[in-house]
């Protein structure tokens, strides 16, 4: 089995934004873990393909020292301004090139949030796909895999034949830490950079940032718990609407 | 079983990283092994960056202004008392050349981007493969054999290395489990260190502190600021934030019951400190312990069969009043730790009496030389009167001296002396005079 | 602009709020133009959809009834929105961000050559553009966006616009699924949904949301009842639904759901940069909080530092006595 693994380098959100330090996405790290125990024990192949700067090669090893087998990085310094669709675009010609059996993605960029490019993918490549995935197994009786994905109301389980495309939800696992030896192993693997025109021009671009309103600081009830609470339920009354 | 390394060093922080830079350099093939997330994750300073021992490391680093924030051309000395503050202020352009004598950085930034550095010397080297920067690894263990440090456990697994540098941080539990120091360290060894950065819009910064271009201010505080423990405050200018903290005695902290960051709010709140301060946002807290750098707390031998201590897990620390410096010690101790791993390698012997080379190293130095000068300046500063009684009067007589009033005044003279006996006694202070002049 | 397709989603026959919110809003900012409002839904049956449809502003609707839609395979839902789009020819479309638009948000745009804008707080369209505001970086930030083409998606945050009826009299035409589950080649073996949902998360005027501070059942009944006194939902943190006291489907913040009630309580919840992210846009929070420096009190209007298992008895004590 093929596994081709797409992952992004994300500023750090949980940090200081304006610190500029890039980490592996949180869900494609969940992706890349889903194949890591998908494939324990087996001589499948997970391969990895990231967009991005030079300086993204650090993301990629981090990948690799977790356990994936070699990466293609196409470098590009201007990857922040392609949107999702010629992100897809791009991914989806080097799919082309390559023979897998699943294909997955991350289902948002911790950054953009935007949630799109697993699907605008599978649709290029027409793969039955399956977005939001919380769990990844195979089972006997099927020659393709179950994913349970986190719907509206529930979980839905699915069965998907191969080839096919899903993306993970960071609920499906907590991804590991590389090892010592992972990451010593992760500097003799194979990283084929290869320099890339951007010719697929996005649709959609950010024009500027904005902050958000700032809210007022809390109001902190003081008193004994009653006084608080009986101070809260007032101002409930008087300012929510709901009463 | 991997192939045995060059060196190991454990830490990813300023000892650390340029122990690795020295060593990249050589070509050598080296594991450096930091458990923060990132080197610089956890790192706390205030923080200048004195001297010029990073030129070394990373030359012209002024032109790529990446890693440090402000290089200091004013520094200013405030006594304080609740109400006031006294000031010695001193600006100069000699200060603007480079390789500028001190920089503040926050570490977070500046550890990542030293390991960059290093990152990018290894990849030059013919170990590109098989020399690393390792992050989010905790080493368990230093392993020894027969009395011989022979490598390190981390993650249950072993590696093995000629030599080993602990350059851990002054929380030295490894240091500690190969008996180079005491397992128990006395309270008055360290201080606790509090900090806070508050951010502004750049030009309100560079507006408000006469800030040109890379430009920067860093001033320190005795007195009020310290609400009568031991120890002292800081501010720093950095490119849009200021780093705002106090170094506190950690044995008068818990003598005296107080709270670090409760002392922090009212030194925050000071007339004068508050005015700097409008305005601003606190991004980030953080709270580390820091070596009171006393030479008396620095490990007798700093080197053992195969093992080397580097930075403030060796105490290595001066904090003798005009400035805190633990980065620059910490640079140079590791420059000089890879140097005696080097000079090691080359005659095959990583025994204790070769390495006790880097020991003589430092002494020759000005990072033990300093430390044994500057002892009595280092005790000075933990005199009772230096945090209370100096800063009190000088604010008195300020107030005094400065204070206009349609009335005939006073002389300067009579002003001191009345300042004097509110606060303290003439023989006090001619005896901490005595001493501070022998001292400095 | 000519047509506008608004995405009605629905279930079991009752269309939901937010969508409701899309199309009220899309249909009151073209009055007076000559733009049209065309509500596309797909359901088993039509309930009352055809109804609250219309009031809510729809020039037409595209009703695709077929039990096909009750099985939660996005290949179905997607061809029955391109076979809308299809016959609409609208130059842009607008959906209420849910799990199942975000399912197939991006095959349908690279199937119709589509330009998407997820996710918006706010937007407004011109001739060939729609420039819009998203937030990013877990809402740390919002970006103004513009996207441009023929045909251009944006999909709402629930909770940003208002439902305001705006009467109208559409004509309805009724369609079977262009694509069934036996034409896929991915089957749907079974939907596990959480036995003790009651309110929609995302609908709910309020939300009491539980966070690791709730550690066991008398905590998570408190959790209940105060969310029972208003008829509100109950909400998550990512680490209470992990202890599995709460069920994923109550997951709020950058993972889970957004959601923008009139009150949000944050009981046991720290405040982490990624829970705040779908919650931040509450219009009055409150925070229950043991310790006084969580950050969650950076985000309420009114905090209470205090154990919730003492705190939460008398607020719900409290509450009834004003009922
Ligand atoms: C509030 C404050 C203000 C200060 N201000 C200044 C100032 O203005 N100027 C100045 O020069 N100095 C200042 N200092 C002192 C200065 O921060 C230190 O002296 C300096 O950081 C020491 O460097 P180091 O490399 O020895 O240790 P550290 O910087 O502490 O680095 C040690 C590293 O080792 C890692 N580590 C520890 N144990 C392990 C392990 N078992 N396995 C793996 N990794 C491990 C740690 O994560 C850390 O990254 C200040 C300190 C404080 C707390
Ligand atoms: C990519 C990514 C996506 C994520 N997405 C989400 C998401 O969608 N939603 C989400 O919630 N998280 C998400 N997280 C996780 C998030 O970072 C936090 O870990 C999580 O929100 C913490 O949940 P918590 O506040 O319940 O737990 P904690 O952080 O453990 O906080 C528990 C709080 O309860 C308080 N407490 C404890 N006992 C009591 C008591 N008796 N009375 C009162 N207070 C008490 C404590 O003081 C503490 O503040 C995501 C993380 C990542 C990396
Ligand atoms: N630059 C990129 N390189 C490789 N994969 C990417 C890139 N950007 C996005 N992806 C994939 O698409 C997912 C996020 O989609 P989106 O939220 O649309 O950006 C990520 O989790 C990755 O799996």
């Amino acid at each position: 089995m093929k596994f081709l693994v797409c992952i992004k380098q994300v500023p750090d959100v949980s940090g200081n934004v304006n610190s500029g330090r890039m980490v592996l996405n949180a869900y494609d790290a969940s992706a890349v873990e889903a194949a890591l125990v998908l494939t324990e024990g087996t001589d499948s192949e997970i391969h990895l393909v990231l967009i991005g700067p030079d300086s993204a090669k650090e993301t990629i090893r981090k990948a690799l020292a977790m356990g994936a087998s070699s990466a293609v990085h196409f470098v590009s310094a201007e990857s922040d301004s392609m949107d999702s669709g010629s992100i897809a675009a791009q991914l989806a010609s080097y799919c082309a090139e390559i023979q897998f059996d699943i294909v997955l993605c991350g289902k948002q960029s911790q950054d953009t949030d935007a949630g799109l490019t697993g699907g605008m993918l599978a649709a290029h490549l027409k793969l039955p796909y399956a977005t939001n995935a919380v769990g990844l197994a195979y089972q006997d009786s099927y020659d393709g895999i179950v994913v349970t994905r986190q719907g509206d109301s529930g979980q839905e389980i699915l069965q998907l034949p191969l080839p096919c495309l899903v993306t993970c939800s960071n609920d499906m696992n907590n991804p590991r830490i590389p090892s010592l030896k992972g990451i010593m192993q992760a500097k003799k693997k194979s990283i084929d950079a290869r320099q890339f025109e951007n010719n697929s021009l996005s649709s959609t671009r950010i024009l500027n940032y904005e902050q958000p309103a700032a809210r007022e600081p809390a109001r902190m009830l003081e008193g004994e718990t009653e006084e608080k609470v009986t101070a809260l339920v007032l101002a409930l009354v008087q300012e929510s609407g709901i009463f | 079983m991997e192939e045995k390394f060059d060196c190991i060093i454990v830490g990813g922080g300023i000892a650390g990283l340029s122990a690795a830079m020295i060593l990249a350099r050589a070509d050598a093939r080296f594991l450096l092994i930091e458990r923060g997330e990132f080197c610089g994750a956890k790192n706390v300073s205030g923080g200048v960056l004195w001297g010029s021992d990073l030129n070394e490391l990373v030359p012209d680093f002024g032109d790529s202004p990446e890693g440090f924030e402000r290089f200091i051309n004013h520094r200013r000395l405030t006594f304080m008392d609740d109400q006031s503050a006294f000031s010695l202020d001193f600006k100069s352009a000699h200060f603007e050349q480079t390789p500028y004598s001190g920089v503040t950085v926050l570490r977070s930034k500046f550890d990542a981007w030293l390991a960059g550095k290093v990152e990018a010397q290894i990849e030059q080297g013919t170990h590109s493969e098989s020399s690393f920067l390792a992050t989010d690894i905790l080493v368990q263990e230093v392993i020894q054999e027969s009395g011989r440090v022979v490598g390190i456990r981390a993650g249950g697994e072993d590696f093995f290395a000629d030599c080993v540098i602990l350059a851990e941080g002054v929380n030295n539990l490894l240091t500690r489990q190969i008996g180079i120091e005491p397992a128990y360290v006395p309270a008055d060894h360290v201080a606790v260190g509090v900090k806070e950065v508050i951010e502004f819009d750049k030009s309100v910064l560079e507006d408000r502190f006469q800030l040109n271009g890379r430009s920067g201010l860093t001033n320190e505080f005795v007195g009020f600021c310290s609400d009568g423990v031991e120890g002292g405050g800081f501010l720093y200018t950095n490119e849009k934030s200021l780093s705002v903290g106090l170094v506190l005695g950690m044995k008068d902290l818990r003598e005296k019951k107080k709270a670090p960051q409760d002392i922090l709010n009212q030194f925050k709140e000071h007339p004068a400190v508050r005015d700097m301060l409008t305005g601003g946002k606190v991004v980030e807290y953080s709270a580390h312990v820091v070596s009171t750098g006393d030479i008396d707390a620095v490990p007798e031998r700093l080197y053992d069969d195969g093992v080397l201590i580097a930075g403030e897990a060796a105490h290595l620390l001066l904090n003798a009043g005009k400035a805190i410096q633990g980065m620059d010690y910490a640079m140079r101790s590791g420059i000089l730790a890879a140097e005696a791993v080097l000079a090691a390698r080359e005659v095959s012997d990583f025994s204790g009496a070769q390495l006790s080379g880097y020991q003589k190293a430092l002494e020759n130095s000005y990072v033990l030389t300093d430390m044994h000068n500057f002892h009595d300046a280092v005790k000075l500063l933990h005199d009772p009167m230096m945090f209370g009684a100096v800063p009190n009067v000088l604010c008195d007589f300020g107030r005094q001296f400065f204070t206009i009033r349609s009335e005939p005044g006073q002389k300067s003279r009579h002003m001191m002396t009345a300042a004097v006996k509110r606060h303290s006694s003439y023989w006090d202070l001619i005896k901490l005079g005595a001493k501070a002049a022998r001292a400095l | 602009m000519g047509k506008i397709l608004v995405h009605v989603g629905s279930q079991g026959g009752e269309a939901k709020r937010s969508s409701l919110e899309v199309l009220s809003h899309v249909s009151r900012k073209i009055a007076g133009s000559d733009d049209v409002v065309v509500a596309c839904v797909f359901d088993v049956n039509p309930g009352r959809l055809e109804q609250t449809i219309g009031e809510y502003g729809a020039d037409d609707i595209l009703m695709y009834m077929d039990p096909a839609y009750e099985s939660h395979l996005n290949g179905v839902l997607a061809a029955g929105l391109e076979d809308a789009i299809r016959a609409t020819a609208p130059s842009l479309v607008v959906f209420a961000s849910s799990e199942s638009v975000k399912d197939i948000l991006g095959a349908i745009a690279v199937n119709t050559g589509a330009a998407v804008l997820p996710d918006v707080v706010s937007f407004s369209a011109g001739s060939g553009f729609v420039e819009a505001v998203r937030p990013v970086m877990a809402a740390k930030s919002l970006a103004r966006v513009r996207a441009e083409g023929e045909l251009i998606f944006v999909s709402v945050r629930s909770g940003s616009v208002e439902a305001i009826k705006n009467p109208k009299n559409p004509g309805t035409t009724t369609f079977e699924a262009p694509i069934k589950p036996a034409d896929l080649k991915q089957q749907l073996k079974e939907i596990i949904k959480a036995a003790d949902e009651t309110v929609d998360l995302s609908e709910a005027r309020v939300v009491v949301a539980a966070g690791r501070g709730v550690k066991d059942e008398v905590g998570k009944r408190l959790v209940e009842e105060l969310a029972g006194l208003f008829g509100g939902g109950i909400g998550a943190s990512r680490a209470v639904v992990e202890t599995d006291l709460f069920p994923a489907t109550a997951q709020i913040g950058q993972t889970g759901k957004v959601v923008s009630p009139d009150l949000y309580f944050a009981l046991g919840i720290s405040g982490a940069i990624q829970h705040v992210a779908g919650m931040s846009n509450s219009r009055m929070i409150v925070a229950i909080n043991k310790d006084a420096d969580a950050p969650i009190f950076e985000y309420a209007d009114y905090g209470i530092v205090g154990d919730l298992y003492t705190v939460v008895p008398l607020l719900i004590e409290e509450i009834k006595r004003h009922k």
